[in-house]
């Protein structure tokens, strides 16, 4: 059986004999090749080290970690905490490296979907159900939808710290100028797109040079012409059978809004943060982007000022077969790994992270980011578009997560270089439906 | 063996029995000098042999496994991720690309940068000489990566230099999204890297070239022979030895590219730019595949050690003495 696993179970039990508060129980269990439990009544001991591995490398969002850090360091002498930011790109790469070196932090960043799955199918996420679990004091304080969204095997694993979604952010005043309102169906888009190019403007802005923003595109318009339940069997390999006629439907409507709203095929050449400025430059009208980068998009500093900001979600087609109500997105959290040497404490420090006032911290500015705590927000306070973006997030009907997380990676690498030859014109839709068949074939294997 | 053997009488017999515990002693001495040498040679025998020798080895076994990083699973598959290497068409793709990058390395790293180094080291004021090795030698002080972004703002459509610079001239139909193009990506890519390593290989001819004895020249122009005749009967052939170490360099160098693929396209659009290098790490690190990427490791190895051997071979055969 594996190395690691008999590593993990060796140290717990060598752990257990030596009478160290671990907080975990059923080291049976763990012989069983199931996840350490951490253990609700574990009395904390706070002293030694506690690394984290987090998502807010960028200049704007590292402050957040790093007074958080701080705070608890204050409040107990005894700990250190040492942090290890990455930013949305670096982090996959160091997180694969850290896992295949075993030198996982205490605490790290997690997606939800099979991203997740990983860590839970490798035992390296410690089971937080009875800590965090629906029913507990800790986990009804957090979006109950966001919990779930970590749950595998009905147990729950990761801790939510704020809410994603992808919106189309525009520019109200380029779009008042001409007389258009936030359009209501996709047909109504493509319109806006044709009178906005009409006036010399780009009409949205898109970088896929990363390969990943055009998958969030076609991840929205899927949920649209998909239903929900062929989707989901079709992120299991094993199950998957992309023969739905909505992927082509989809594929489709994305290629008609590339050709009328953004610069044909040469949305490869230019980076997602290229395209968000195009927008914050006021070069651009419009930007798919997350609810997360709303206070980015538009500041003090920017060309496009934050009243002149505007969001609505990317619109449906009006024969659309899957659910209208659905919107891309997913909560992103953290996990506890499995050996960490002070559980508790990484559970402690996580529960410090998700309170109220940390919470309004992180959804303020310049932040920005939708915390999961159930009143982790100041309406006052926070960017009204964040506000009111909360607000599209908890009427959706079912959150459609990110293809390339919610997917086998070979799957996801299908649909990732399968977009760029869509777009570039060198794919057609039915074939690259194909190939993303044919990579779900080889996964199940 | 020398006279003082050869003509040995029984009185030398009886001196070199006295001279035994000295022989002795002195075989003692030596042998342990030896060993304590061997001490430190072992030391960086097990060193160089850990954290070369042994990955390389360890890669063609895991080669033959699929792993699992999530759960540390190892499976031997045996040849599997050998034959998935024959039948995967990125890895072919990959390889030509590779291929390209050395066939255009060569020409410009070596065969025309020989041409500059020639040229720069023909420039009779001294001032001038070290002016244009200066030159040409910046951009290779700057790091790949530093590269690799500035050229991707250089290439963008539309804003970037290079589009606007086509545009300033009235060349405006040339404008192109260079890295955002299959056909394109990888000779964007491939002219940035020239645009970079093409003044160190400068510089090291022009030290190789700065080692041809003066006297040939002069000879050479007493005979009547013009500056070109002089780069191909002197300079050219008392520099092969440089000019087949640059070659396996940069061969062996196109092979281990993966920075400013990386950075600039990070292999795509839709796999068109795609080396070795970075389906590695694609494949390792992506997708979960290591075994799968020790394979791609494999083929890497093995290419640049026949390109390697091939131009040792090569260089040995015809060495130019001076």
């Amino acid at each position: 059986m594996q190395r690691s696993l008999h590593t993990t179970a060796a140290f717990i039990a060598a752990a257990s004999v030596m009478g160290l508060s671990f907080g975990l129980t059923a080291s049976a269990a763990m012989a069983a090749g199931e996840a350490p439990v951490a253990d609700p009544a574990a009395k904390v001991d706070y002293s030694g080290k506690l690394t984290i591995l987090t998502k807010f490398g960028l200049q704007q969002l590292s402050p957040y970690f790093v007074n958080i850090a701080k705070a608890y360091e204050a409040a107990h002498p005894g700990v250190k905490v040492e942090l290890i930011q990455e930013n949305d790109d670096s982090i996959k790469g160091k997180t694969k490296t850290l896992v295949a070196s075993n030198s996982l932090p205490d605490i790290y960043f997690s997606w939800t979907g099979t991203w997740g799955e990983n860590f839970v199918r490798g035992n390296r996420a410690v089971d937080l159900s009875k800590v965090i679990g629906p029913d507990t004091d800790w986990g009804k304080t957090l979006s109950p939808a966001a919990v779930k969204a970590f749950a595998y095997n009905g147990k729950y694993f990761g801790v939510p710290l704020y809410l994603d979604a992808k919106f189309m952010g525009y520019n109200k005043k380029m779009f008042a100028d001409l007389g258009l309102e936030a359009p209501k169906d996709f047909d109504g888009l493509l319109k806006a797109c044709d009178a906005l190019k009409a006036s010399g403007v780009v009409p949205i802005a898109i970088g896929n040079k990363e390969s990943w923003p055009l998958v969030h595109y076609l991840g929205q318009m899927l949920a649209y012409n998909v239903p929900v339940a062929a989707l989901e069997r079709d992120f299991d390999p094993k199950t998957a059978k992309f023969d739905d006629p909505g992927y082509v439907a989809a594929l489709n409507q994305y290629k008609a809004l590339q050709d009328r709203c953004a610069g044909g095929a040469q949305v490869n050449g230019l980076s997602y943060q290229t395209a968000m400025q195009s927008l914050s430059d006021k070069k651009a009208a419009m930007y798919y982007q997350e609810i997360i980068e709303f206070d980015q998009a538009a500041t003090k500093e920017t060309a496009l000022k934050p009243e002149e900001f505007g969001f609505f979600k990317l619109p449906a087609p009006k024969d659309a077969k899957g659910s209208t109500t659905a919107l891309e997105g997913a909560p992103e959290g953290y996990m506890v790994n499995t050996k960490a040497k002070n559980v508790p404490l990484a559970i402690d420090f996580l529960k410090f992270l998700t309170s109220q006032e940390n919470g309004k911290t992180l959804s303020e500015p310049p932040f920005g980011q939708p915390s999961a705590v159930i009143g982790g927000a100041d309406k006052t306070k926070i960017n009204p578009n964040v506000a009111e973006g909360m607000d599209e997030i908890a009427k959706a009907t079912y959150l459609m997560q990110w293809l390339d997380t919610v997917n086998h990676p070979r799957v996801a690498a299908a649909w990732l270089s399968g977009m760029q030859a869509f777009a570039g014109g060198s794919m057609s839709a039915e074939d690259l439906v194909a190939s993303v068949r044919k990579a779900a074939a080889a996964a199940a294997k | 063996m020398t006279m003082a053997t050869a003509t040995a009488t029984p009185r030398d017999g009886a001196a070199k029995r006295g001279a035994v515990p000295d022989r002795r002693a002195y075989l003692r001495h030596s042998l342990l000098q030896q060993l304590a040498a061997l001490r430190w040679g072992v030391l960086a025998l097990i060193i160089v042999g850990w954290f070369v020798y042994y990955p390389i080895i360890d890669n063609f076994f895991v080669s033959t496994t699929t792993q699992d990083i999530f759960t540390g699973e190892v499976d031997n598959v045996g040849l599997d991720n050998y034959r998935r290497l024959l039948d995967d068409p990125v890895v072919w793709r990959a390889l030509g690309n590779n291929g390209l990058y050395a066939v255009f390395s060569v020409i410009f790293q070596v065969f025309a940068a020989f041409v500059l180094a020639a040229i720069i080291e023909g420039l009779k004021n001294r001032t001038w000489r070290n002016f244009w090795r200066a030159v040409y030698f910046i951009p290779s002080a700057i790091s790949t990566t530093v590269t690799g972004l500035l050229f991707y703002f250089i290439y963008q459509p539309d804003i970037g230099l290079l589009d606007a610079f086509l545009h300033l001239i009235g060349l405006q139909n040339l404008s192109y999204t260079w890295l955002g193009d299959e056909r394109t990506a990888i000779y964007a890519i491939i002219a940035m890297s020239q645009w970079q390593g093409f003044g160190y290989s400068t510089l090291l001819f022009t030290i190789a070239i700065q080692k041809i004895p003066r006297e040939l020249y002069d000879a050479a122009t007493i005979d009547g022979a013009g500056a070109i005749r002089q780069l191909f009967a002197i300079t050219f052939p008392l520099t092969r030895e440089m000019t087949g170490m640059m070659i396996i360099v940069t061969i062996a160098g196109a092979f281990q590219v993966f920075n400013e693929v990386m950075v600039m396209t990070g292999g795509g659009p839709n796999n068109s730019s795609q080396v070795l290098g970075t389906w590695l790490y694609e494949q390792g690190f992506n997708q979960n595949d290591m075994g799968y990427a020790a394979a791609i490791g494999v083929v890497i190895f093995v290419a640049t050690l026949i390109t390697g051997l091939m131009q040792l071979w090569y260089t040995k055969r015809r060495r130019v003495q001076v």
